[in-house]
């Protein structure tokens, strides 16, 4: 049946799934999100606990980036993409709080790593 | 008494936080935006979607990874409601997210209607940067700044989408693994410099040192969601026991 929508659809195929299958799953929950939270006090417990889930959730996404990493970063190894990440935030306070030198610092070990392993 | 220059000054009182929103994001923000987004280019032409695919994925998910989840699983030839499944999973984050920065979204003359046209635009960069500089700012003000901003980063990272679509091919290796390194590091990053309290700091380690424990028990879809209500819930009990003493 999908063979069939996609035959009927012609080029605008691609766009439809990214509507369809990316757009609406994702902007659901933003919608939601307003709903939910239109009258909600700021300085709730309950808000309190929204950000601790929010910072979790961002947390767990930055884990599953590293452990199941998709393309290019996969050829890194596992030790290299998180000493990359460690020594990212180490030298942002190292930095004095610095997320520019931070981010440069994590990126120029990932480079090294990535050099690295393709002369052995 | 009617005041002729008043729709011009109401104009001013928009456009004057609005651009300060624009100013604000035209730096690294932008920047680490598309550097995230080069590579979402890349995927898309890898599945042989035009390009316009790409840059209204940019516009509409407005979701690094929840773009990455669906063209990498398209590319691996996974069944469309599948998928839909694991984008949304995926996106769960922006619930809480949106429930937390609408309090310092809201102001005179904002109202629903606005309030999810801004919504669209939260994603970690807009969060983070809005939960930290809203707060010094008017009350009026608020609104019309987290807008410039949020349009100027969505703008420099669609166009960062369509140059990936013809760029990334050509990139070496290393510079690809980098670019898709950035929204690792940038997210973490973002995190760590918005955490003060001990209670902000559990929910960041508990969400990291949790997602690998709760995929092998759970399974890759619905280990977020796990991660986000076991780990928020128990900083929160930390962050409870800290206010009580």
């Amino acid at each position: 049946m999908l063979a069939e929508l996609e035959q009927a659809s012609g080029g605008l195929w691609p766009y439809l799934v990214v509507i369809v299958i990316g757009f609406l799953p994702t902007e659901v929950w933003r919608v939601a999100g307003v709903l939910a939270g239109r009258n909600l006090d700021e300085n709730s417990q309950v808000m309190v606990w929204v950000r601790m889930v929010a910072t979790a959730l961002v947390a767990g996404v930055v884990a599953k980036l590293l452990m199941s990493p998709s393309g290019a970063l996969a050829v890194v190894p596992l030790w290299g993409r998180l000493g990359a990440l460690a020594a990212g935030v180490a030298v942002y306070f190292v930095a004095r709080r610095s997320v520019l030198a931070g981010l440069f610092a994590g990126e120029m070990v990932l480079i090294g790593v990535c050099l690295r392993g393709s002369q052995l | 008494m009617r005041l002729a220059g008043q729709p011009e000054a109401n104009g001013a009182m928009f456009w004057f936080p609005f651009r300060a929103g624009v100013r604000q994001a035209a730096g690294l923000p932008s920047l680490v935006l598309m550097a995230s987004l080069i590579g979402v280019g890349g995927l898309t032409r890898d599945i042989g979607y035009p390009i316009w695919a790409g840059v209204l994925s940019t516009l509409l998910l407005w979701a690094g990874p929840a773009q990455v989840l669906l063209f990498g699983s398209l590319a691996a030839g996974a069944s469309l409601p599948a998928i839909a499944v694991a984008v949304s999973l995926s996106s769960i984050r922006f619930f809480p997210m949106v429930v937390s920065i609408l309090p310092l979204l809201r102001g005179p003359g904002v109202g629903t209607g606005r309030l999810l046209f801004g919504a669209h635009f939260v994603a970690v960069t807009a969060w983070t940067e809005g939960r930290r500089l809203l707060p010094s700012l008017p009350v009026e003000q608020r609104y019309p700044f987290f807008i410039g901003f949020s349009i100027t980063v969505m703008a420099a990272a669609t166009f960062a989408t369509g140059a990936g679509y013809y760029l990334i091919a050509a990139l070496p290796a290393a510079f690809a693994a980098a670019l898709l390194f950035t929204t690792p590091m940038f997210f973490t990053l973002s995190l760590v410099a918005g955490s003060r309290t001990l209670a902000d700091w559990a929910a960041l380690g508990l969400g990291f040192a949790l997602a690998p424990l709760a995929t092998a028990l759970v399974g890759q879809d619905f280990d977020l969601l796990v991660v986000g209500l076991v780990g928020g819930t128990l900083a929160y009990g930390i962050h409870r026991m800290r206010g009580v003493r």
